[in-house]
C-alpha cells in the first residue's frame, strides 16, 4: 500500500507538470511566466542536489531520501511534460 | 476504502492521458476540455493518494499491535515457566526441610534446638496430606525430634497421637505403634 501512495503522488506530479505545460501553451506570456518558473525549479533543484546534507538536515528527512525525492521529482516533471509535448 | 483508490487512481490516469491524446489543442473547446480534466485528474491523483497513505498507516498499526501481541504471549510463556521452576523448587526444599532440621536439631546445641522447633513442627504438620506412608516416617522423625529434646513417651504419645497416659485401647494402641516405630528405626 505503501508504494501505492507514493505511485499516485507521482502519477499527480506528471500530471500537475502536464497542466503547466498546457497552461504555457495557453499565452506567450504564459508561456514564459512557466519557462522563469521551470527555471527557478531547475535551480533550487540542482541547490538541493549540491546541499544534500544541509537540505536533509533542514528538512529533518536521511540524504538518501532526499535524493529519491528529487529525483522522482524529475522524473515526474520530465515525464508530465514530455506526454504533453508527445501528444 | 481500497476500490475507491483504485477508482480514482484509474481515473486520473485516464483523465490525463485520454484527452491530451484524443483531442486536438487548436480546437478551442478540445483545449478547455483538456484543461479540465488535467486539473480533475491532480484532484483525484492526490485524493488516491492520500486514501493509500492513510491504509497504509492503518496496516502498520495492525502489524504494531499483531507484534506487541505476540510479544506479550511469548513474555506470559517464559513468566509462567519461571514460576513453575520457582513452585516446583519450593516444593522440593519443602520436601526436604524438615530431614535437615531433624538432622540440625540432633546436631546443633539445645538454644539452636529451641529456634529450630517451630519451624520443623510446621514442615512436619504440613506434608499429613501425602499419604500413610510418608506420615509413619514423618512420625519417626517427629519421635526422634522430640526424644533428642529430652521429651518423655507419655509426652511424646500426647504430642502425636493425641492420647492421654492410662489403660485406654487409643493409648494402648498409641503406645505399641510408639515402639514399633522407635525400635523399628
Amino acid at each position: 500500500m505503501r508504494a501505492m501512495y507514493l505511485a499516485n503522488y507521482f502519477v499527480a506530479g506528471c500530471i500537475a507538470s502536464s497542466f503547466l505545460g498546457w497552461v504555457a501553451s495557453l499565452h506567450p506570456m504564459a508561456f514564459r511566466a512557466i519557462a522563469f518558473l521551470a527555471a527557478a525549479s531547475f535551480i533550487l533543484w540542482g541547490l538541493c542536489w549540491l546541499l544534500d546534507f544541509s537540505v536533509s538536515g533542514w528538512l529533518k528527512i536521511s540524504v538518501h531520501n532526499l535524493q529519491a525525492l528529487l529525483l522522482a521529482g524529475l522524473a515526474s516533471i520530465a515525464i508530465g511534460a514530455g506526454v504533453f509535448l508527445c501528444s | 476504502m481500497q476500490l475507491k483508490m483504485w477508482v480514482l487512481s484509474g481515473a486520473a490516469l485516464v483523465l490525463w492521458l485520454a484527452p491530451l491524446t484524443a483531442l486536438d489543442k487548436k480546437v478551442g473547446w478540445h483545449k478547455s476540455a483538456q484543461g479540465l480534466s488535467l486539473v480533475a485528474a491532480v484532484a483525484c491523483a492526490v485524493t488516491a493518494g492520500n486514501i493509500a497513505r492513510f491504509l497504509s498507516e492503518q496496516e502498520e498499526i495492525e502489524a504494531i499491535k499483531t507484534r506487541a501481541i505476540t510479544a506479550d504471549v511469548v513474555d506470559e510463556i517464559a513468566v509462567s515457566a519461571y514460576v513453575s521452576q520457582a513452585q516446583r523448587q519450593q516444593e522440593a526444599e519443602q520436601i526436604l526441610n524438615p530431614v535437615e532440621a531433624l538432622e540440625r536439631a540432633l546436631a546443633l546445641p539445645d538454644a539452636e534446638v529451641e529456634r529450630l522447633e517451630p519451624i520443623a513442627q510446621k514442615q512436619l504438620a504440613e506434608p499429613e496430606q501425602n499419604g500413610s506412608e510418608n506420615g509413619e516416617s514423618e512420625r519417626t522423625e517427629r519421635i526422634h525430634q522430640l526424644q533428642a529434646l529430652g521429651w518423655g513417651k507419655a509426652k511424646i504419645i500426647l504430642e502425636i497421637w493425641g492420647v492421654t497416659k492410662g489403660g485406654s485401647p487409643k493409648y494402648k494402641a498409641a503406645e505399641a505403634e510408639y515402639k514399633r516405630l522407635t525400635e523399628g528405626g
